[in-house]
């Protein structure tokens, strides 16, 4: 009878450093960061009391201005994703491999880590010196920024793509033009339309964000109004931004979800 | 055999290019409706008030604040030192917290590691509310509700993160093979046994995963929440950019840009040696 033995376990040696290392720096930060944790416990408290400021009455009367910041906001959101996508589709190709040359390729890929690197409200800050404190300002913020993102899912959808209809289309004599339209743009669609409205709903987000500098939309806002401590109104706004960013994220989710199954 | 011979022969000639698939006018439609709702976000009464005019304007004294951006202030840094340390201590510390709250709570937003119809939609239906408020705001109303400081800054990050990884992870728990689990179950486990041996195990690559993805993104949030009173570079950012001190700013987004690209590095190290 041959006896069975339960297999030795593996000696992790690399995951017990890790554990160790991870552990430390995570106790190093919470010893060394200058919190007076102590007012934690009476966050529960102020939480719900300031739930309640926000929610008992809301300033319903302000409804109608904040989806007028709101709409403002998408709006934002949208030319900015447009205007992204306009720069990024070219240059996402000038990315892949098999279509630019490699110096080109990598100046493009650096370039995307650089911008994918900063947030959207830097990129702002930055640039409104030019464009002064307007809607457009931040419209250009978020078209800048998803230049990085889409730029990189761009490139990763193209080499993605099943090299077949790529060498159909060169064997037959199509110049690059043509391989990208019959090779590449026909299986990769699906992939940008669906990245390109993921990005949207991002931009929708941090669109509201972008009020904070003053480009205004539902971040101005939200901003002046907290600044006013008149928390009624802050709570209206609150709800109006959930639901206006839920429903843009079901809405583009639902067509993303058609696309993607090929409907 | 020569009957069928002909048959075939007569179902090549008739064999035709087969039509196209789909409605060639779908994609002219969406175009057209994204280039219309284009036009009306551009337009001055309705939308964002695309004009041009103001940057042909500012451009000569604009330009020079920008290309101050390519000189950065170098003896800007001694001051940025105490603002970066917070910066990543506020994101260490929120990813940790936020990396232990997420793991029982994607066990129960998951359909095979968490059964209970019920409870199940009440926690995915509250994470869905969390993720769609942006981590700034979080941020601006924490700073009114526990003061000024580092703290609102880690709570707001802690709720920003929580929403993704226990989406993500959730996610790839659906996508798991169920059978290790059904295995359990026959064995007699329950619910909570079943997810610790078989569960807990399978999301672990991907958990790992989230969490480094989340360790870059607060790095990168966590340097703009001081722009609300929230900790750590904001604040510079906040200062300097009321004096437009784009030498300074450009330090700091070096900063920031170097951090991010070695937490990357790092990151996908650790994500190779996983798979």
């Amino acid at each position: 009878m041959t006896v069975l033995t339960i297999p030795s376990r593996r000696r992790a040696w690399g995951r017990s450093t890790a554990m160790i290392i991870v552990g430390a720096v995570v106790i190093g930060a919470f010893w060394s960061v200058d919190v007076n944790w102590a007012r934690l416990a009476d966050l529960p408290a102020q939480v719900m009391h300031y739930l309640w400021l926000m929610f008992s009455d809301p300033n319903w009367s302000k409804v109608p201005e904040a989806l007028g910041q709101t709409w403002k906001s998408v709006a934002m959101a949208w030319v900015g994703t447009v205007i992204g996508i306009l720069l990024s589709f070219p240059l996402g190709f000038l990315a892949a491999r098999g279509f630019s040359p490699a110096p080109v390729r990598w100046s493009m890929r650096v370039g995307f880590a650089i911008i994918r690197a900063v947030p959207e409200i830097i990129i702002a800050i930055a640039i409104l010196s030019v464009t002064g404190l307007t809607p457009l300002t931040g419209a250009l913020a978020l078209a800048i920024g998803s230049v990085g993102t889409l730029g990189k899912w761009g490139y990763e959808a193209i080499e993605g793509v099943d090299p077949g209809p790529i060498e159909a289309t060169r064997a037959s004599g199509g110049n690059i033009a043509q391989i990208l339209r019959w090779g590449v743009w026909p299986s990769a669609t699906p992939d940008f339309i669906s990245f390109w409205l993921y990005r949207f709903e991002i931009n929708v987000r941090s669109s509201a964000v972008l009020g904070l500098i003053g480009v205004g939309g539902i971040g101005d806002m939200l901003t002046s109004y907290t600044q006013f401590r008149e928390w009624s109104t802050v709570g209206v706004l609150i709800i109006v931004v959930v639901i206006v960013t839920m429903g843009i994220d079901a809405i583009s989710g639902a067509i993303r979800r058609r696309i993607v199954e090929g409907t | 055999m020569s009957a069928r011979g002909a048959t075939v022969a007569r179902t090549i000639a008739t064999l035709d290019i087969p039509p196209r698939p789909g409605c060639q006018w779908k994609p002219w439609c969406a175009v057209g409706l994204v280039a219309i709702i284009t036009v009306i976000t551009l337009s001055p009464q309705w939308g964002i008030d695309f004009s041009l005019e103001a940057i042909a304007r500012n451009w000569q004294n604009g330009a020079e604040k920008i290309l101050q951006l390519l000189v950065p202030d170098w003896s800007f840094f001694p001051r940025t030192v105490p603002a970066l340390l917070e910066t990543l201590q506020m994101a260490v510390i929120a990813t940790a917290v936020a990396a232990v709250v997420s793991l029982p709570l994607s066990l129960a937003t998951a359909r095979l590691t968490n059964p209970n119809g019920y409870s199940r939609r009440l926690v995915r239906a509250v994470l869905n509310v969390i993720r769609s408020i942006p981590d700034l705001l979080y941020a601006a109303i924490l700073v009114a509700m526990v003061g000024v400081g580092a703290l609102p800054g880690i709570i707001a990050l802690v709720l920003f993160n929580v929403g993704i990884i226990v989406k993500m992870v959730s996610e790839s728990i659906e996508a798991n093979d169920p059978g290790a689990l059904e295995a359990g179950r026959a064995a007699g486990g329950n619910q909570v046994q079943i997810n610790r041996a078989s569960a807990l195990p399978d999301i672990m690559p991907s958990f790992i995963n989230q969490t480094l993805y989340v360790l870059e993104l607060n790095v990168r949030a966590s340097a703009v929440l001081g722009l609300v009173g929230a900790g750590g570079l904001g604040l510079l950012i906040d200062a300097v950019r009321t004096f437009y001190r784009y030498d300074q700013l450009s330090l700091i987004i070096l900063e920031i840009l170097i951090i991010v690209m070695a937490l990357d590095l790092l990151s996908n190290a650790v994500r190779r040696r996983l798979v």
